[in-house]
């Protein structure tokens, strides 16, 4: 077999062996059952805008003919319940609206009674409905009949155009929430496999047969890909539940800018895995019991953090400020940001090409250093190599220990 | 059984050119430590060679060099007669010291990875998973994962996990540690098989007894460097001593040779460790005199005297 052979030789058993455990299988399980079932309960739940009740208390004086022209208005937005209140005392009616039990009350031709503060919602359509009933009485004054003021009254169809795309989707916005999600924890949760993965190798000694038989890039570049492959895997399973969820409910809209989005995502997601899962099978190698993990871990884990940190202000609304801007560039962190800048429509194509270009040459460079390492570390033991030595490594040349 | 010839390398420079494995003047420092100080070790082609030596001689890091898991300092390693080779070594059976299998793997698909990276094709290493897995006698354990097995089961594999590719050199570190009795024969014979079909096989064991039963030839190292090497018949002779045991029928007289030195015996028995260049006639004739005896032997010491002696010298 050549080199490439026992490089997807070595990921088949990876992705294989992975794959089969437990933990895996209930992990993916539990992401498709939230994928397909937070969707549905979301399209479930009842919608409390539509469905909010208001009482409309309705004085002697009020115009009791408001009745359904109120009821037109609030279509869709209120379900309107009319009280009548003739024959009851004033403090009897304040009372009511203390209790809650009237929302407001439309006392003679043009007043509204509010407890403690303006329902804006409300009043906005008590106060179309008491004009509109005015223009009519003044029309009859003209000569003009209920139907030719109502003409007059119907509103002209306006066009939206936004100019400001920042404001995008709600849509890609949560694509983007998600991907950041799947920025900051896919790679520390693969790349700790993959760690555990190396250490497990040492521990037991079969690094040594294995040796025996292939390079050392070899087998980091299987494992790498072995693992990187298994998430991307796991995360096409969990999209699809979730796509599914979102059409069989109708919930999803999709434009054509989700299209142009999506393959940022995807390339920087992919990046991302190769530059960690390498990274932390770097890291792997310089230890020799699972125990000392977090002693190398922790470092790593800092970018990650000022990333997720920093791409919650760029979802926030400040994804072109000059900080968001230049950490797009830093390569362990353009997975988390630049598909929010994109979503956020606030960043130029030269920017995305560059920071994408950086990514994968920044993972290029890293298997390139780990392959180093990983030739003078597989076999030690004991104690953990320190990051002195380690840098060492990177500059030596091969096999000069 | 080996074949080779004498060449010239330099003047006053000359080195055994074989077919099969031969290191040559291996050195290897790890800081201020000397691992390897000119080590030699030939293993020719359908031979069985015994590499012994105390902890800490420089049998592991050999193994390890011979794999090209360890970077020399210094030395040739040869195969065939010519630079050992990437391809030479992927085609090495492996048995570590430490062993090595993944815990989560099954014993067949375990077998067969293995022999996939040392060249195999899929179908080739599934077949030859099924036969090296019966054949150490867990045919019906294939599905077993490696976690759940006993450590001498474990072993088997580690075994099988050498021998699936059927190695030209088998390169084995303690093999025999650990194993039930069965195991050990069931190792004995493969090993045994293999060099019948033109295998060349190295291994390391403190288990002398069973060296001395296996082994074509010897090479005891310590401190780095090749002491002897030779065939345990061989070695015994060189030994600078000598075992004279007698069995007295009658009361055991006090006596005891010149220049020997009395070991520990049952009651009834002397032993007496002599100076190789004795004259056994006359020391047969002095025990005569001394008393009346059943039995008397005089014969070279046994191959762990003979290792020690090495080693203390």
């Amino acid at each position: 077999m050549n080199g490439p052979n026992l490089v997807f030789e070595v990921a088949y058993r990876e992705l294989r062996t992975h794959a089969r455990t437990t933990a895996f299988k209930a992990i993916t399980a539990f992401l498709v059952a939230a994928a397909i079932v937070g969707p549905v309960v979301v399209a479930l739940w009842p919608d409390e805008d539509g469905a909010r009740q208001v009482s409309i208390g309705l004085a002697d004086g009020a115009d009791r003919s408001l009745e359904e022209t109120i009821v037109a208005l609030a279509q869709g937005g209120l379900d309107v319940e009319f009280v009548p209140l003739s024959g009851r005392s004033q403090a009897d009616t304040e009372a009511a609206l203390a209790s809650g039990d009237i929302d407001v009350i439309v006392d003679a031709p043009d007043t509204l009674v509010w407890d403690s503060q303006v329902d804006a919602p409300l009043a906005a359509i008590l106060g179309a409905a008491l004009q509109q009933r005015a223009l009519l009485v003044r029309g009859e004054a003209y000569d003009l009949s209920e139907n030719d003021v109502r003409q007059l009254l119907t509103p002209v169809d306006i066009a939206d155009r936004i100019v400001d795309m920042t404001e995008s989707s709600d849509f890609i916005l949560a694509i983007a929430a998600l991907g950041l999600f799947a920025g900051f924890l896919i790679p520390q949760v693969f790349g700790q496999l993959t760690l555990v993965s190396v250490v497990e190798e040492k521990s037991t000694g079969v690094v040594e047969v294995l040796l025996g038989h292939i390079h050392p890039r070899t087998l980091l570049l299987g494992k790498v890909l072995g693992l990187t492959l298994l998430a991307i895997g796991q995360i096409l399973v969990f999209l699809a539940g979730l796509g599914a969820a979102m059409f069989a409910t109708d919930s999803i809209d999709v434009s054509g800018s989700v299209w142009s989005f999506v393959p940022v995502l995807a390339v920087s997601l992919i990046g991302g895995l190769v530059f960690f899962n390498t990274l932390f099978a770097l890291l792997g190698s310089l230890i020799s019991r699972q125990e000392d993990a977090s002693q190398v871990i922790l470092p790593v884990v800092a970018p990650l953090m000022v990333g997720f940190i920093v791409g919650q202000l760029a979802i926030g609304g400040r994804a072109d400020t000059t900080i968001i801007r230049v950490l797009t560039f830093v390569p362990p962190i353009t997975p988390m940001l630049l598909p929010i800048r994109v979503a956020r429509d606030a960043v130029a194509p030269w920017e995305v090409a560059a920071a994408l270009s950086l990514l994968v040459l920044a993972s290029w460079a890293m298997i390139r250093a780990a392959a180093r390492v990983y030739e003078f570390t597989l076999l030690h033991s004991g104690s953990r190599v320190s990051w002195k030595k380690a840098w060492g490594f990177v500059r030596a040349r091969p096999g000069s220990e | 059984m080996q074949r080779g010839c004498t060449v010239s390398i330099s003047p006053g420079d000359e080195i055994l050119i074989s077919d099969g494995l031969s290191a040559h003047g291996l050195s290897k420092r790890f800081g201020d430590l000397v691992a390897l100080d000119g080590l030699d070790l030939t293993v020719g082609r359908g031979q069985l060679v015994g590499f012994l030596g105390p902890n800490g001689a420089g049998k592991t890091t050999t193994m390890r060099a011979i794999l090209g898991l360890t970077a020399l300092d210094g030395g040739t390693i040869s195969w065939d007669g010519a630079p050992m080779s990437v391809e030479n070594r992927r085609d090495i059976g492996y048995m570590p010291q430490d062993r090595g299998l993944y815990p989560r793997m099954r014993v067949g698909e375990h077998i067969a990875y293995i022999g996939r990276l040392a060249g195999l094709s899929r179908e080739g290493a599934a077949d030859k998973a099924r036969h090296w897995a019966e054949r150490v006698g867990l045919g019906d354990r294939e599905n077993d994962l490696i976690q759940e097995l006993s450590t001498g089961n474990q072993q088997r594999v580690q075994l099988a996990v050498a021998l699936v590719h059927e190695p030209t050199l088998l390169v084995l570190d303690e093999p025999f540690a650990g194993l039930d009795p069965v195991a050990v024969a069931m190792l004995s014979t493969v090993m045994a098989e293999r060099v019948a079909g033109g295998a060349s096989v190295v291994f390391s064991s403190h288990q002398l007894d069973l060296v001395q039963d296996l082994a074509d030839e010897l090479t005891i190292v310590s401190d780095g460097k090749t002491r002897v090497t030779g065939s345990t018949s061989e070695l015994r002779r060189r030994s600078p001593t000598r075992l004279l045991r007698i069995e007295w029928d009658g009361p055991e007289p006090s006596w005891a040779p010149e220049n020997a030195t009395r070991l520990d015996a049952p009651p009834g028995v002397s032993v007496f460790r002599v100076p190789a260049s004795s004259d056994s006639a006359r020391l047969i004739a002095e025990a005569a005199r001394e008393g009346t005896f059943a039995s008397i032997s005089y014969e070279p010491p046994g191959l762990e005297d003979v290792f020690l002696e090495i080693v203390a010298s």
